[in-house]
């Protein structure tokens, strides 16, 4: 058996094993059976509509796993609407997805395996900015688009290469750190604020983010400080900014480190505006940080809640009919990974079907010629174009915050 | 003599042949595949070298690092830096090698301090240490950003890509693997290996087990930077978490997997812990779910390694032996002969005076001995003149150096060797090695000759050991281990050889052949100073003697003289002559035995130790076991009480089976093993170890009990709040008695009591045993000396080869002349 | 600032402790170690959210519940990541229970669910302020709780009948088992009682943070530091150097800032172990030969 049979009789598995979701023990049996049958299928000569793969590469384990679940739904529904509607190029469409422990060594070989082995026509990224930015060189590489629907860090695509592979639909920090400052200013009137950021890539990319758009404004900032991913007690950071006189702080981190921060500030007895990137967004964070979380504003591109877009209203119908696991709004409260996953898998589906090919090059120029894509976040008007690799912008973000699990807009 | 016959697997050639076909192999894989294949073959390449670094570490120098990725990453970083900044990689890459290898060697130093669990700490502080300082490196690293590596290797005007760099990383993990496979047989790597099994050893053989640990740091830090310095053009991208905590324990795991200390070992762990991943993609996020179970279930079935079992099933090559040579054999004379003269030494530890003003001359061609009572610093005396402590007074001098203080390798580069009260053979080595390897103390880089190895094989000749060449030392009996430790002491050429109690669990046959071959050793030149108890091998060799009480001298002379001291017969010899103590009556009693033994068979390995073993003891008898070493008496006793399991045949204790129960459960029906070795607990105070007695027997201890034993064993009342550890051998050898008691058993088993000890503790503890007997405790005894035993029996066995071969009354077995001569030897 | 930087550094400090009391008991029992105890603090964390929360227990009886559940999660480790090894002679245990820590978080991972929780406790209700410092009434409880644990952990060992029989297991357990000791059953009950402490110290840490599948693991770690920096034989030493290695580590991070709080400690770690061999007071064998 070759590696590409193995390779196929895993996929089949996978998809198997996402609609058995409960391990009954005749689901097992089932499962068993499927495989078997998908196997002896792979082995025979019916290559009729030989599938167009998707890869994605993401945290599928670990503290982020959430994330990757979100993502993997929003491009599990977009492929469903797009196989239904006859694939694209005449054959479906198939989702190839690697966890990539959120560590970009692992990404980087699933990167590999997924583009050389696998054979994908474009990938899809996760959450974190260190696994995208260690793609990126490979995707330009061997010239195949990368598609991030999440992380956020600027350099992702504006990477510098000549021959450029990365697409994104999501946020970019540089601007989002424009949204941060520009709102910390217009709703508290911050005149010194403050930094506390996650010592990683993400953070890194945002310090230099926020302290570009605090010059812009001539601010003056009152201190940066960072703090370990697994850190608990971010105290000694927070006095520190309160002792600098910190009017307000930036946040930058994911949902368990953004809630101690808040928990921190509680126990401080500090109430300080906190404006936070959109990490709160990626968990349970009103039940983690307790009742001052309502306090926290952060940055989205999307909310199901309170949309009454029709888009959206179908859109969540779907998804509550294809993963029954999902019950209420608390279980969609990353939606901007599923939200940008769903419009990214669209827009690659459209740059595919514009480029007639599955080749990397033509894929890649399909991207320039998408003229118009009626999406879940809004409607997309040519959204790329040689040199402006960015979707979204900042006429797309949202200020939200918690309410009873559920992420809101903020009225102002 | 020396070439036996080998399997071909086993054959010299094969290993290298091994690695040029699996070269070849990796090579042709690259030829016929591509792309991603090429990166996948390029990494499992890689993490070969990388785990041959750690090999050379965990395998042959037994040193554990969890912090390897943290070498891993500087070689990446070293060669990414190297070529952003214009250098070429076939430049950057040798420079990373050298440079991971000098952070290697200074981890060293502090590493060189801690062992074990402390040893695994501090490489995985190394570790994170290396991880958090590339993410504070700032713009030289990229901090978390890492580095995106825009040019790869040129070769020949080429860039190499992913199949050239999959060419050098096979290459590289070929050579590595030739590499590990020279290290192993040369000196240097019998060097590591000797420090890890015994390092005091190691370092009397002149080896400075500093610098040896220091070269396997720097070697294995080394290979593992080079293996790194070819990620970036491999990844294309580099940062702090390409190189995370988990990535250690994959190469420690692909060490172990495949067998630490094996040649191929490495390359079998990665392909496991390289493949296994890539092979379980697609199971997404369950993957680290089954890559858990996966190493769990190989651990299980190949706890070696894989290719240390698949090692063990290749057929054992026919033993090479050494060349037979008669007792008359010589030595080389040596004509350079110099005295070891001590001045007025001195130690003291933790303000006990351990030895005080002892002075001594050890004449070239003369046997000088040191005796005195147990705890008098005997062995405390050798220890300093072999550079183990730092007298804090006193002069050791050899010609005209004076060697007090010096380090233990560079006394024995000096010209003084030694051999141990318990053996220290380097256990994994042949016993060929063993002694081949002290051939040139201390040299590190010398060729190994067929010249040392001969010569190895005479002196093991010479030392009258006739057993196999190339088996591990670990497997040898307890003689062989004496004889072959004489032999390896003897390799360096000393001017001056320290025994300490050779003859220590010998029959007397074999400690007369030791006290022969003492005299030859002396006869050709070299000064030759031994420490023992058994009065006949010192009487019989020696030139000259001191005698030692509490740390200080108290005679000197002739042999004749010291045994006519009246100090030495107080404090030593007391009644040396041990009298009879028969039965004021003789025993009667009850024919239902309380313990016995049916078809007894047990062992360690494949071949049993016990065979049909049958034996009996009836209520208030004393019996004893007697044989040569190695008949398996000890076994028997192990078998006997339970720590040996599982055993064949059927043993009753008061008519109740106990062949299947486990030690303590035995323990708890009422037999009580007074073990070799006393095996006191010696963190716990005298008390307590005497109530731990009474734990199997349940109930509470009526403090009456414990003032009794105190007043039949007085010397224990005097230090019944000190920690056991502190007391001296006699004292613990009654503790170990006084514990046995408390558990008021049906029978007390006493195995070597008198191992170690003084004559007059001996002659004290029998007249214990015999005490006990008349009081009506039923006794089994075993007892290297023969004679001892039966001065108290009432009846006797003697094994041969796992079996009883006669039995009968004690006055029956000590009139048997032909039983004397064979196994009791004459005393 | 100091108040914090003190409550801060005492509350984890002697979680480390907890957890590191752990590793002193089944090394100084049976010379080995769980490396899987950072996967049973987040154990005690996940079965007491999911009696409490999950199942409305009442808190006192989910927490027993939980504890329960480490203890047994011990007993299981010792007979099937440890004992198998150990009684081959082999150290390969070392690499079992690596494996079995990484099995137990993913399992975790797959029940407990992908995010983390918060489990609610009226210790956490709302600060109460110190000198200046606002403190959660969990926070003076941890370090009352570690540290009594230590001391009645002492006062067995020294005191008792058990106490005596965990040392002569320690010390030689052919012998102990001649004294009719089950060795066996002795190492289990270690492997036990390192589990419930651990588990102890998840259900500790829980409210002041919060629940998630992977909560433990640098907990695990830093907890192993804490040992070998204490003298993994000494029970004191154990529980003094997580206190030190809490505090240092607030205080780095107070002053410098948590970029350099890893940098610092990990550097502490090799200075004092090359300073101190066998940690802080661990008794060095005496060097026989």
């Amino acid at each position: 058996m070759s590696l590409r049979n193995l390779a196929l009789r895993n996929l089949s598995l996978r998809s198997v094993r996402l609609q058995a979701l409960r391990p009954t023990r005749a689901g097992f049996g089932r499962l068993a059976l499927l495989s078997l049958l998908a196997g002896l299928a792979a082995l025979g000569p019916s290559r009729a509509a030989e599938p167009v793969r998707i890869g994605l590469v993401t945290a599928l384990s670990g503290q982020s796993a959430k994330s990757g679940e979100a993502i993997s739904r929003g491009i599990g529904l977009a492929i469903d609407e797009i196989n239904a509607k006859g694939g694209v190029l005449g054959r479906p469409l198939e989702l190839v997805a690697r966890d990539d422990e959120a560590n970009p060594s692992k990404g980087v070989l699933a990167a590999r395996e997924l583009i050389q082995r696998a054979g994908v026509a474009a990938l899809i990224g996760g959450l974190d900015t260190p696994v995208s930015m260690a793609i990126v060189p490979i995707a330009n590489q061997m010239k195949v688009p990368f598609v991030g629907p999440w992380a956020a860090g600027t350099g992702i695509t504006r990477n510098g290469a000549a021959d450029n592979y990365a697409f994104r639909v999501s946020a970019v920090d540089a601007l989002v750190d424009e949204a941060l400052v520009a709102y910390a200013v217009k709703t508290y009137g911050a005149k010194k604020p403050g930094m506390i950021l996650v010592n990683n890539a993400w953070g890194e990319s945002n310090q230099q983010g926020l302290v570009a758009a605090l010059k812009a404004a001539s601010l003056p900032a009152a201190g940066i400080e960072k703090y370990e991913a697994n850190d608990v007690d971010m105290v000694p950071q927070l006095t520190r900014l309160r002792e600098a006189g910190a009017d307000a702080l930036f946040l930058v981190g994911n949902v368990g480190p953004s809630a101690q921060v808040v928990k921190s500030l509680d126990r401080m007895g500090w109430s300080v505006p906190v404006i936070s990137h959109w990490g709160p967004a990626g968990g349970r964070f009103d039940e983690l940080a307790g009742p001052s979380a309502a306090k926290v504003h952060f940055i989205q591109t999307f909310t199901f809640a309170g949309n009454e877009a029709p888009k959206a209203k179908a859109v969540l119908a779907a998804l509550k009919a294809k993963y029954p696991a999902i019950k209420s709004m608390a279980d969609v409260t990353p939606a901007v990974g599923i939200a940008n996953a769903y419009d990214a898998t669209h827009l690659i589906a459209l740059a595919i079907a514009a480029a007639g090919s599955t080749e990397g090059p033509k894929v890649r120029d399909g991207f320039y010629r998408i003229a118009t894509y009626p999406g879940l976040i809004k409607t997309y008007e040519a959204p790329f174009a040689p040199g402006r690799h960015d979707a979204l912008g900042p006429q797309d973000y949202v200020f939200t915050r918690f309410q009873n699990g559920e992420i809101v807009a903020v009225t102002q | 003599m020396l070439q036996p016959k080998r399997h071909p697997l086993r054959a010299p050639a094969a290993m290298p042949l091994a690695i040029l076909a699996l070269t070849a192999a990796g090579l042709g894989l690259v030829a016929l595949s591509q792309g991603y294949t090429h990166f996948v073959i390029a990494l499992v390449a890689l993490t070969v070298v990388a785990g041959t670094g750690l090999n050379v570490l965990l395998g042959l120098a037994g040193l554990i690092s969890f912090g390897h990725a943290g070498f891993y990453a500087l070689g990446a970083y070293a060669s990414a830096i190297l070529t952003l900044s214009g250098l070429s990689f076939w430049l950057a890459l040798p420079a990373a090698g050298l440079l991971t290898a000098l952070v290697g060697a200074l981890l060293a130093v502090p590493a060189m301090r801690v062992k074990g669990p402390y040893l695994a700490m501090m490489t995985i502080a190394f570790g994170f240490l290396v991880e958090h300082g590339l993410v504070e490196g700032g713009a030289l690293t990229g901090g978390q950003n890492g580095l995106v590596i825009t040019a790869g290797p040129v070769l020949f005007g080429e860039a190499l890509a992913e199949r050239g760099l999959a060419i050098l990383s096979v290459l590289g993990a070929g050579l590595s693997l030739y590499g590990f496979h020279r290290l192993r047989l040369a000196r240097l790597g019998r060097a590591m290996r000797a420090v890890r099994d015994s390092e005091a050893a190691a370092a009397s053989l002149g080896f400075d087990p500093v610098r040896v640990k220091t070269a396997a740091f720097a070697i294995s830090a080394g290979l593992t930077g080079l293996a790194g310095a070819v990620l970036p053009p491999l990844m294309l991208f580099i940062a702090p978490s390409s190189f995370p905590f988990s990535q250690s324990i994959l190469f420690v795991l692909s060490v172990v997997v495949g067998g630490a200390g094996t040649v191929l070992g490495p390359l079998c762990g990665a392909l496991v812990t390289v493949l296994l991943p890539e092979l379980l993609a697609g199971l997404a996020e369950y993957r680290l779910i089954f890559f858990g179970l996966t190493t769990l279930v190989v651990l299980w079935l190949v706890p070696a390694g894989i290719v240390g079992t698949l090692a063990r099933l290749l057929p054992r090559a026919a033993d090479a032996r050494a060349p037979r040579a008669g007792d008359g054999s010589a030595l080389p004379r040596r004509e350079d002969g110099e005295p070891l003269v001590i001045e007025g030494l001195g130690i003291s530890f933790g303000g006990i005076r351990a030895a005080d003003g002892v002075s001594l001359t050890a004449a070239a061609g003369r046997v000088t001995s040191l005796i005195g009572p147990n705890g008098a610093g005997k062995t405390t005396v050798l220890n300093m003149v072999s550079g183990f402590y730092r007298p804090d007074a006193g002069a050791i001098r050899l010609g005209r150096r004076d060697l007090a203080g010096a380090s233990a390798h560079a006394i024995a580069r000096a010209g003084i060797a030694r051999t141990y009260q318990t053996t220290r053979l380097f256990g994994s080595l042949s016993v060929l090695d063993n002694v081949a390897l002290a051939v040139a103390p201390g040299s590190l880089l010398r060729r190994s000759t067929a010249g040392d190895a001969g010569h190895a094989a005479a002196l093991l000749a010479f030392a009258g050991y006739a057993g196999p060449l190339d088996r591990p030392a670990a497997e040898l009996p307890h003689v062989d281990r004496r004889l072959v430790e004489i032999a390896r002491a003897l390799a360096g050429g000393p001017k001056v050889l320290l025994l300490d109690e050779p003859a220590a669990g010998l029959t007397r046959a074999d400690t007369d052949r030791i006290g022969s071959l003492l005299r030859r050793i002396s006869e050709s030149g070299v000064a030759v100073i031994l420490v023992e108890h058994d009065m006949p091998l010192v009487m019989g060799t020696s030139d000259h003697i001191l005698v030692m009480d509490a740390g200080r001298p108290i005679a000197t002379g002739a042999p004749a003289e010291v045994r006519r001291d009246p100090a030495v017969l107080r404090a030593y010899l007391g009644g040396a002559e041990t009298p009879a103590r028969p039965r004021a009556a003789p025993w009667q009693g009850p024919a239902d035995p309380v313990l016995a033994s049916h078809r007894l068979r047990a062992g360690y390995g494949a071949a049993p130790v016990l065979d049909d073993l049958a034996l009996s003891v009836r209520p208030g008898e004393t019996v004893a076991l007697l044989g040569a070493n190695g008949a398996g008496k000890s076994t028997a006793m192990r078998a006997l009480s339970g720590l040996l399991r599982p055993v064949q045949g059927s043993i009753v204790l008061a008519d109740r089976p106990v062949a299947e129960l486990p030690a303590h459960a035995i323990a708890r029906l009422g037999l009580a093993l007074v073990p070799e070795g006393r095996q006191v607990f010696p963190e716990l105070t005298v008390i307590e170890n005497i109530r731990l007695g009474a734990r199997g027997r349940g109930g509470r201890i009526d403090p009456a009990e414990i003032e009794a034993l105190l007043d039949r064993f007085p010397r224990l009342r005097e230090r019944a709040g000190s920690r056991a550890g502190l007391l001296s051998g006699g004292e613990q050898q009654m503790l170990a008695i006084a514990r046995g008691l408390m558990a008021r058993p049906r029978i007390l088993l006493l195995d070597e009591p008198s191992l170690g000890l003084a004559p007059a503790m001996i002659n004290t503890l029998y007249g214990v045993v015999a005490d006990l007997r008349d009081r009506g405790i039923t006794i089994l005894i075993v007892d290297q000396m023969a004679a001892l035993a039966l001065t108290v029996a009432d009846r006797g066995y003697v094994l041969e080869q796992g079996r009883v071969v006669a039995e009968g009354s004690a006055a029956e077995l000590q009139a048997d002349k032909g039983l004397e001569a064979a196994y009791l030897g004459a005393a | 600032m100091l108040t914090s930087v003190l409550v801060s550094g005492l509350g984890l400090g002697s979680m480390y402790g907890l957890i590191a009391l752990g590793f002193h008991i089944t090394y100084a029992v049976s010379g080995t170690v769980n490396f899987a105890q950072g996967s049973a603090v987040t154990l005690g964390a996940v079965l007491g959210y999911w009696l409490a929360v999950g199942l409305g227990w009442p808190m006192p009886l989910a927490v027993a519940g939980a504890l329960l559940g480490c203890a047994l999660l011990g007993l299981v480790v010792e007979r099937i990541l440890v004992r198998p090894f150990v009684e081959r002679g082999s150290d390969a245990w070392l690499l079992a229970t690596v494996a079995g820590g990484i099995i137990l978080d993913n399992a975790l991972l797959f029940t407990f669910g992908k995010e983390p929780r918060s489990l609610p406790s009226a210790l956490v209700a709302s600060p109460i302020e110190v000198l200046g410092a606002g403190i959660y009434p969990l926070q003076i409880v941890i370090p009352v709780v570690g540290i009594a644990a230590s001391l009645a952990l002492r006062a067995v060992f020294r005191g008792t009948d058990l106490g005596r029989v965990l040392l002569a297991v320690a010390q030689n357990a052919d012998a102990a088992r001649l004294m009719g000791i089950d060795v066996r059953r002795t190492v289990a009950c270690a492997f036990a009682l390192s589990g419930l402490l651990a588990g102890a110290a998840g259900l500790l840490i829980a409210p002041l943070f919060s629940v998630s599948a992977e909560m433990g693991a640098l907990f695990g770690i830093k907890a192993f530091a804490v040992a070998i920096l204490g003298g993994i034989g000494s029970a004191t030493g154990v529980v003094l150097a997580g206190l030190l290695y809490g505090l240092v580590e607030a205080g780095v991070t107070a002053t410098l800032g948590s970029t350099y709080t890893q940098i610092v400690v990990f550097s502490v770690i090799i200075l004092a172990l090359a300073l101190r061999p066998d940690g802080l007071l661990g008794r060095a064998a005496v060097n026989k030969v």
